[in-house]
Formats: structure tokens, C-alpha cells, sequence
């Protein structure tokens, strides 16, 4: 039979085409997730509306199993892969990525499970689209030409935009899809006319590439200037920094609170990282266009997103702003990319270090936040008070993560926050120290708005207050664990995380 | 690159079309009505295949005939049809005069500096396209294909994964419940 239409095919294909090779190992991670993505639609296809638990749970184990997976390609020395001439990179970079994406979309199930299953939501699809989303954050950690990063941009986003929208009959809720889609679309368009500018420039979508071919020249062209701006602000509007920031509020607000989660950290993190691979892979030799764009939008991001959030009256607000501000602090880095005579790893290593501790800091206030609604069905500060009174574990976590979040030893988050310090002290430029300086500034008005919320759940009068215990389900109660160790972990053993984040590096690998 | 033969039939042609396509682009924003503009569209993407035709690289004409004519095209035209939108002239398609000051002048600008600066980077320059000359019908076609699933095998896989995540989250948008 074969033999039969051996000719026939080689007839209709005469260049005999050959499948580029492919490390199965080192892709493993991708291929489990998009097995149980498959796994849990049919589950979903055979099982009853009311009965839908089993999905959460399958969902849940994917991504553990996935997250498995990427422990054994490191332990089975398959972390320094480049497929695909140098488009498709795994690297330790892209694994300790891979590993925060798959651990908050962990953490962002758990969150999810009674929050989903408890209202009338459409549950197995839910689940459907945040692994899809992780998938998408998966890809995007290792992607390392245009095309590549585009599709694994669209991959992660488009899921999220109908996320966003989950709560179908609320008007608020089809506002946050809305402005996210309409918005992100636009920014897309943009971010893609300034990739074909670059390709055209170049002629070559791999980014090692195009940094070689821009290198040159030591005043760039006017187009380059353009294209180098329109590709950095389509992911500017991922990380929701200023002047493309206005969807986050709103979008935050409006989605479901675990939807929010997600965009605040897996959404933000995966537009850091293809943000870091553009900047320190592909633009690294035109540090002349990316260090003034990036200043000028790392000071504009911390400092409007911390003063509005101090006039903020709902937590989730509240934290919309303030991770915009948080977004801006990590931009710091970027701004001294590129300068002569410093390693530019140690930028990379301070934004990675940033982001595992952001991750566990914010998606724990989220758990407690979600935690607490389930009583007081609703998000405003004022009616968080007397929670030290009735729920003395929940305030704790809370207090635990602000303090982390403003900065203050013993949490994790002074050391994110001195990691970036550090960076921009290496640099040793101008606009690095005065960045420095913003951030003290910024981080003495986040401490205020982050202490206020602290101040009404323990000092607030509870009068009318109903004092009995919120139940925690037990989800929840695993999410807080994981999001509290780390966070204090971090704090006191700060070399857990520099531990991981040295290995991180982007330059000089790859090819 | 002096030794480039100059297309003079391409240059007519490039001509022609982008001159109608720069037509039809106006009347999309200008047309009061909502089926006008999405007809005229269709004239401004059929431009952009042709200008591909031009520039001989069959396969990507087809596909832009294929999925922003034959696809998207027809489902604004559905969209409107089903929703129940005026069919006719609608007042309201306009903004008002300030909006569209500003957003005359917003375009305008982005015009002023893309011209500036391609014609900056390029203008002293012809380019021959690679191979253009000796090249057959359908060689493109093949080099894309085994593109797609060599160098691009990646994005290829993962696009499938976002239209079945796509094809979800629409259902259970769009589905009444």
C-alpha cells in the first residue's frame, strides 16, 4: 500500500521535504498543557451542566503536571535548547518563566473554584480559556523572533479579553471585556505595524537578527525610531503602563475578581517577559531609542498610578492602580538596558526576581480579598472593617501581603525592590539615579495607601458589623498558604529567589 | 542596486490601485451608511491583493482575498444584518465636528511622520525584489508552505489551539443562557 504512493507523493513534493528536528523534552511542558486543554473539553462535552467539579480538579493537575515537566527538562539537561534556527528558545530564563506562568495559573484555579463554581457562570469553559491563556504565557517565555511572539501574544490575550466579560449579565462586567478587547486590539495593531517596519528594515523576524542588523549606524533612521516606539507600546499597554493604562481600572473592576488576578500578575508578567526578550535581545544595540522611551515611561507609570490610587475607595480599584505602579517600578530596569560597560543580565535577573515576588504578593491579597467578599459582598475599603475581629487569619494574610507590596521588611517585598535598586545602581547613569529616586518617593505614597486598608480592617469602628467567622473553603485556603510562604520566604531567605533568578539570562545565549 | 530593471507596467498599475484604494479608504470613513462603508472596504483589501499580485506573491493575494474578503467582509455584512442596525442613511454615524477635527488631525500627523520617515530610509533607493525576474508561478506558494512547517511550525500549532480557544469563549458569549 505505502509503496504504492511513495511516487505519487513524490511526484507531488520533489524538493523532499524534511520536518525540522524537534526536542520532545524540552517541549513537554506545552505539549502537556495543550493535552489536558484537550483532556478537560471533552470532559466537559460528557458531563451535565450542574456537575462540573471534576473539571476544576483536572484543570488544576494539568497544570501541576505541566509544571512537573518543566523541573524535568532542567533535571534532564535539556535547558539550553535552540529550536527552530534560534526562534523557539529553552533556556533557563524561559523555564523560570514557564514555572511562575504555570504556578499563578495554579494558584489563579484555585481561587477560581468556588468563586466560579458558586455563581452561574459557564464553569468548563472557564478553565478551557485559562489554560489556553497559560499555554499562550508558555510559548511567550520561550518565542524569540516576531512572528513567534505575536502568536503567542494573541494566544494569551484573546482568552483574557472574554474572561474579562465572564459575568455576562452584569453591564459592568461586558464594559471591562469591552474596553480590554477594543483597547488591546488597537494596541496589537499598532505593536504589528511597527514588527513589519522592523522586518522590513531588517529582513529578519529572529531576533538575534535584528538586533545585528540595528546595531549599526550611530545615529538610527527616523523609521527605526518609529518602529522600535510602535512594537514597545503595543506591550506598554499589556503592562498597563502610563499613557496606556485607562483599560486597567475598569477592566479590573468589572471582570471577575479571579479574572482580575490573572491579568494582574500571569497577563502582566507574560508582557514583561516578551518586553524583556524585545529589549535585551532584539534592541539591545539601540540603547539610544529604548533607554529615553523607557525612562520617560517607567517615572510616568509609578508616579500616576500610585497618585490616583490613593484617592481609590474599592480595594480592587485600589489594586488596579497599584499594580500599574508596580508595573512601573519593573520598567525601572529597562531604562538602563544597553548601557556601555554594565552586564545587562543583571537588569533581567532584577525584573525576574520582581516578578516571582510580585506574583505571590498580589495573588495572595487577591485570595483574601475573594475570601472576605464571600462575606461581605462587596469590594469597597469601608467594608473590610473589623476584619481583625472576625476573621483575625484573613486581616493577617492581608497585612502580610500590603506590607510586602509597600515594601517593608521582613517580606518578600523589599527584596524585589532592592533587586531593582540595584540594577539601576550598576548602571550607574543619570537616568538611572533619578529613577532611583522616584521609586523612594513613590514607594513612602504606595506605603500610605497600602497601610490605609490595614488601618480600617484593624482600627474602623464595626458597630453594626455581623461578627461571625467567613468560612474559608478549602481552595482558598491552599492559594493563601502558597502565596503567604513565598512571600515571607522570600522576605528572610531572600537567595531562594536570587538563587533562581542568577541563573536567568538573556544575553549572549541563543545565537 | 542601478543595475534594477525598471518595472514600467508594475508602476502603472501600483498607480491605479493604490490611487483607488486611497478612494475607497475616504469613503469608508466618510459614507453615511453602514453597508456602504463595508462595501467600499472591500474595494481597499481587494487593492491590497492586487498590489501583492504585483509584487508577485500569489499565495498571500489569495489569502487576503480569501479571509478579509471572503470572510471578515461578509461577516460585518451579517453583523449588520443581524443586529437589527439601520439599513440606511444613519445621522448618528458621525461624530461630531470637534471629535472630527481632531481626529483629522491625529491622522494627518501619523501621515505626516510615516511619510517622513520612509521616505527618509528609502527614497534614494531601488529595490529589486528577490528573484522577481525568473520567478514561477507557484514558487512562493511552496516557500511559505515549507516555511510553515519548518522555520514556523511553532506559531502554526499554537494558532490552532487559539481558534479552538476563540471558537469557545464565542459560544458562550454570543449563546443565550
Amino acid at each position: 500500500m505505502l509503496a504504492a504512493v511513495a511516487p505519487i507523493l513524490a511526484q507531488i513534493a520533489p524538493g523532499g521535504f524534511q520536518g525540522p528536528p524537534v526536542n520532545w523534552v524540552a517541549f513537554s511542558p506545552e505539549v502537556v498543557l495543550t493535552a489536558t486543554l484537550v483532556v478537560v473539553v471533552l470532559v466537559d462535552v460528557f458531563t451535565e451542566r450542574y456537575d462540573k467539579g471534576a473539571i476544576n480538579t483536572l484543570a488544576g493537575i494539568g497544570v501541576l503536571l505541566s509544571l512537573l515537566f518543566v523541573g524535568v527538562v532542567v533535571v534532564t539537561a535539556n535547558n539550553s535548547e535552540s529550536m527552530f534556527g534560534g526562534a523557539y528558545v529553552v533556556d533557563n530564563f524561559a523555564l523560570i518563566m514557564k514555572a511562575l506562568f504555570l504556578l499563578s495559573g495554579y494558584v489563579v484555579i484555585l481561587i477560581s473554584t468556588n468563586y466560579i463554581g458558586e455563581g452561574d457562570y459557564w464553569e468548563g469553559e472557564y478553565y478551557q480559556l485559562i489554560l489556553a491563556s497559560v499555554l499562550g504565557m508558555l510559548v511567550m517565555a520561550s518565542a524569540r523572533d516576531l512572528i513567534s511572539i505575536f502568536i503567542a501574544l494573541e494566544l494569551l490575550s484573546i482568552p483574557a479579553y472574554m474572561l474579562a466579560a465572564w459575568r455576562k449579565r452584569d453591564l459592568k462586567s461586558d464594559e471591562a471585556g469591552m474596553k480590554y478587547y477594543l483597547m488591546g486590539v488597537f494596541a496589537t495593531a499598532v505593536m504589528l505595524y511597527g514588527m513589519s517596519l522592523l522586518y522590513g528594515l531588517t529582513g529578519d523576524t529572529l531576533l538575534t537578527k535584528i538586533n545585528a542588523a540595528i546595531s549599526t549606524g550611530t545615529k538610527p533612521p527616523a523609521i527605526l525610531i518609529l518602529a522600535v516606539i510602535f512594537v514597545l507600546v503595543g506591550f506598554g499597554f499589556k503592562v498597563s503602563a502610563v499613557p496606556f493604562h485607562t483599560w486597567a481600572p475598569d477592566t479590573y473592576e468589572g471582570a471577575p475578581t479571579p479574572v482580575t488576578a490573572f491579568l494582574a500578575v500571569a497577563s502582566k508578567a507574560a508582557g514583561f517577559v516578551a518586553l524583556m526578550n524585545l529589549v535585551f535581545i532584539g534592541f539591545l544595540g539601540r540603547a539610544d531609542i529604548v533607554q529615553p522611551l523607557m525612562w520617560a515611561l517607567s517615572a510616568l507609570t509609578m508616579t500616576v498610578g500610585n497618585l490616583i490610587a490613593l484617592r481609590q475607595t474599592n480595594v480592587v480599584r485600589m489594586f488596579a492602580y497599584s499594580g500599574v505602579a508596580q508595573a512601573g517600578y519593573m520598567l525601572a530596569p529597562l531604562a538602563v538596558a544597553g548601557s556601555s560597560g554594565t552586564d545587562p543580565n543583571v537588569a533581567v535577573r532584577s525584573i525576574v526576581t520582581y516578578l516571582l515576588i510580585y506574583a505571590a504578593m498580589n495573588l495572595g491579597a487577591f485570595a483574601v480579598v475573594i475570601a472576605l467578599a464571600r462575606k461581605t459582598r462587596s469590594a469597597e475599603i469601608t467594608s473590610m472593617s473589623g476584619a481583625f475581629h472576625y476573621a483575625p487569619g484573613l486581616a493577617w494574610c492581608l497585612t502580610i501581603f500590603l506590607t510586602s507590596l509597600a515594601g517593608i521588611p521582613p517580606f518578600g517585598g523589599w527584596f524585589a525592590k532592592f533587586s531593582i535598586f540595584q540594577a539601576l545602581f550598576t548602571a550607574a547613569t543619570p537616568a538611572g539615579y533619578t529613577l532611583a529616586v522616584l521609586l523612594v518617593v513613590n514607594s513612602v505614597i504606595a506605603a500610605f495607601y497600602y497601610m490605609r486598608v490595614v488601618r480600617v480592617m484593624a482600627f474602623e469602628p464595626a458597630d453594626d458589623v455581623d461578627m461571625t467567622p467567613v468560612k474559608v473553603p478549602s481552595s482558598l485556603l491552599v492559594a493563601m498558604g502558597i502565596t503567604v510562604v513565598v512571600t515571607v520566604l522570600t522576605g528572610v531567605v531572600p537567595a531562594i529567589v536570587s538563587q533562581f533568578a542568577s541563573s536567568a539570562s538573556l544575553v549572549g545565549f541563543g545565537g | 542596486m542601478t543595475n534594477a530593471p525598471t518595472y514600467l507596467p508594475e508602476y502603472i498599475m501600483f498607480g491605479l490601485i493604490a490611487s483607488s484604494m486611497v478612494v475607497a479608504a475616504v469613503r469608508v470613513v466618510t459614507t453615511k451608511n453602514v453597508v456602504h462603508a463595508a462595501l467600499w472596504l472591500v474595494l481597499v483589501l481587494g487593492g491590497v491583493a492586487g498590489l501583492f499580485i504585483l509584487l508577485a506573491s500569489e499565495f498571500t493575494a489569495i489569502t487576503q482575498v480569501l479571509v478579509y474578503i471572503g470572510a471578515i467582509v461578509v461577516l460585518f455584512l451579517f453583523g449588520i444584518m443581524l443586529t437589527r442596525a439601520p439599513l440606511g442613511k444613519s445621522a448618528d454615524l458621525d461624530n461630531n465636528v470637534a471629535q472630527r477635527i481632531v481626529g483629522a488631525l491625529v491622522g494627518l500627523s501619523l501621515l505626516g511622520v510615516m511619510v517622513y520617515g520612509l521616505v527618509n530610509r528609502w527614497s534614494d533607493q531601488k529595490i529589486e525584489l528577490v528573484g522577481s525576474s525568473t520567478r514561477q508561478l507557484g514558487q512562493t506558494t511552496e516557500q511559505i508552505s515549507d516555511s510553515i512547517f519548518s522555520t514556523y511550525l511553532v506559531p502554526f500549532e499554537v494558532v490552532s489551539v487559539l481558534l479552538l480557544a476563540a471558537l469557545i469563549g464565542a459560544i458562550v458569549l454570543a449563546r443565550r443562557d
